[in-house]
């Protein structure tokens, strides 16, 4: 099909409009746009219903939303209902979602950033940080290119294919390794960190952890990390500022 | 204490910016974490030490945060790039901590800023859904790029807010009489907590936790190895 | 175990529910009731692959959920249901003895619809439609993931 390049690079800022009302409609309907340009001559209403259709409401993992815009392309040339075309799409909101948080948000983001934090505790320093950015921007593209193509080559199969494909594997075997490589890297990160101080310091530290571990568990929703580091840092302030 | 001339706070807002809009709108790779964005700006200001020290605590942060898409989340990113021109500015141990702080708390505030621009272009989409439901090529690609140069207005706003921050804050606390000196351990202890507590989330129960306990096992042998 | 949570999302199963609820509360069994998916073969597939092998799928439709209700309750498995839409939800659970809580969770923009959070637009009649439920012994509030804080009918008026 052609304008297969261009809707690529405009998938990398499939987020671009993000907004409550829509959420990534209107990148998707951008993306869709030189897909769809050869509609515009031979079938004029047919372009503006494809588009309208491209840019409702939709919501899916940012990298695999290819899959999606791909399958609708390729079914509007094919001629498939309107009504069907977007009944797939919203049914793909589901698993392209659900797929892609647990497989790069919950688990290749923090390996990737865990794996920089060990090598910078280790003294990998930018060379190594470049490595992780370098490395997982490829493997980004590679996957982003891989959805739009399998969306176009399968159309209205792409459920299929997407579940004979390596991604739902993938998702369900990367949570262990993610495990790992955290744990690995918390101890690791933490002596480098406190480094070259030692003695009470390291009991402060572990006395900090403790109480934000439990107050995180047991403090109720309020307690999210975040909030425990303002709070104890404010109660450090305070102390530096008055204690004798 | 580094001294940063005007055109190095330039180049901090453009890498700023550019960290903001890789968080949700392009392109989405990595460089919004505070350890690649802060690391970048020790560089920049010549202290590339204090820059992966200050992102590392932060990043420890970021790792709490539930990767689902919520309707509000803390931003690290540019929060990240001010912290490190404060620490780069004071005494090495110590202002690590007081750098951290500023960056945990510009990244609370980038969180509302997040959903400011998606009100924004809320309203934008809607003032125009006539024409998006008429299929109008030419209204998707403005509310795109307009909806992109509003993230970038944003995340440059703010790279500065966190930048004009961390430069009250260093002439404030340059020639200070006493440095919080428990800041650094305490939001260390925090911070590895928080990377703790988000991978237990996601780890879950059975198979998946004995992993974690695992690698917590392994870097607790490393961490001694590499310190002794 | 009781059924922990009914929540109202129009995307229906995706990583709010899987990452965040279901491992939140230690679901065993997501429950989708929606009488269109119940009948569409390939649709099931879709939102099956959405689900981590862990975890059990099941669909439904309203009449088949409100037998199985009791069973759901006296189960092995902490339950999780699913609808994505208000007046399913409510069909199902008319006239339920101790209903399980209801929680909204993406209800998104359509015509006639105001916001109400960032995640909830409703309109009037959906408003009064959740009110019903709510004087009719269900607890209803509004949360997106699980620790950002519940939201009571109150607040989204």
């Amino acid at each position: 099909m052609k304008g297969k390049g261009r809707a690529l690079v405009r998938l990398l800022a499939v987020q671009g409009a993000w907004s409550y009302e829509r959420m990534t409609g209107v990148g998707m309907g951008f993306a869709a746009e030189p897909l769809l340009r050869a509609l515009e001559s031979d079938e004029p209403e047919h372009h503006r219903e494809a588009t309208a259709r491209a840019a409702e409401f939709f919501n899916c993992h940012p990298y695999l939303a290819g899959l999606a815009l791909g399958a609708s392309a390729r079914a509007e040339y094919e001629g498939v209902p309107g009504a069907q075309i977007r009944r797939l799409r919203t049914a793909l909101c589901s698993p392209l979602g659900a797929l892609g948080d647990q497989f790069f948000w919950a688990g290749l983001v923090p390996i990737m950033m865990s794996l920089a934090l060990v090598g910078v505790a280790l003294g990998a320093g930018a060379v190594g940080l470049a490595t992780v950015v370098i490395g997982y921007n490829v493997a980004r593209l590679l996957v982003t290119r891989w959805a739009l193509w399998t969306g176009l080559e399968t159309g209205m199969q792409v459920g299929t294919a997407i579940s004979a494909s390596w991604l739902p594997r993938a998702a369900a075997r990367i949570a262990a390794p993610a495990g790992l490589v955290a744990g690995l890297a918390v101890p690791v990160v933490g002596a480098w960190l406190l480094s070259p101080v030692a003695g009470p310091r390291l009991a402060v530290t572990l006395l900090a952890a403790g109480a934000t571990l439990a107050l995180v568990r047991w403090g109720g929703a309020r307690w999210t990390s975040l909030r425990v580091g303002l709070v104890f840092a404010l109660v450090v302030l305070l102390w530096t500022r008055f204690a004798p | 204490m580094t001294e940063v001339s005007f055109a190095v706070l330039g180049l901090l807002l453009v890498w700023g910016t550019a960290v903001g809009l890789d968080l949700v709108s392009v392109p989405q790779g990595l460089l919004s974490r505070p350890l690649i964005s802060a690391s970048v700006a020790g560089w920049l200001v010549g202290d590339l030490e204090t820059g992966l020290r200050v992102g590392a605590i932060l990043e420890l942060f970021a790792l709490d945060v539930l990767p689902v898409g919520a309707s509000r989340y803390p931003e690290y990113g540019p929060a990240a790039i001010g912290g490190v021109l404060l620490a780069a500015g004071l005494p090495k141990w110590d202002g690590v901590g007081v750098g951290a702080l500023l960056g945990l708390l510009v990244a609370m505030l980038a969180g509302y800023s997040l959903e400011w621009l998606r009100h924004a272009n809320a309203r934008d989409v809607h003032r125009h859904s006539a024409e998006l439901d008429g299929g109008s090529t030419a209204v998707i690609r403005r509310l795109q790029w307009s909806g992109l140069a509003r993230d970038a207005v944003r995340s440059s706003a703010v790279t500065a807010v966190a930048l004009t921050l961390a430069w009250l804050a260093r002439a404030q606390l340059d020639g200070a009489v006493r440095m919080p000196t428990y800041l650094t351990p305490v939001l260390v202890g925090v911070g590895l907590a928080a990377a703790l507590s988000g991978a237990l989330r996601t780890a879950g129960r059975g198979r998946r936790l004995a992993w974690l306990g695992v690698g917590l096992a392994a870097g607790v042998v490393l961490a001694v190895v590499v310190t002794a | 175990m009781p059924i922990r949570l009914c929540r109202i999302d129009d995307r229906l199963i995706h990583g709010q529910v899987v990452l965040g609820w279901a491992r939140a509360l230690g679901i065993g069994d997501i429950v989708l009731v929606d009488d269109d998916v119940a009948a569409s073969g390939w649709e099931q597939d879709l939102y099956r692959m959405a689900v981590p092998p862990e975890l059990k799928v099941e669909f439904v439709d309203v009449a088949q959920g409100r037998r199985r209700l009791p069973e759901w309750e006296s189960g092995p498995m902490a339950v999780l249901i699913l609808t994505g839409k208000i007046e399913t939800m409510s069909r199902l659970l008319a006239d339920v003895p101790h209903p399980p809580p209801v929680n909204l969770g993406g209800i998104h923009h359509r015509d006639g619809r105001t916001e109400r959070l960032p995640y909830v637009y409703l309109t009037d009649e959906e408003l009064a439609e959740l009110r019903r439920l709510e004087s009719a012994g269900v607890a209803v509030s509004a949360e997106d993931v699980p620790g950002a804080g519940a939201v009571s009918l109150e607040g989204l008026a």
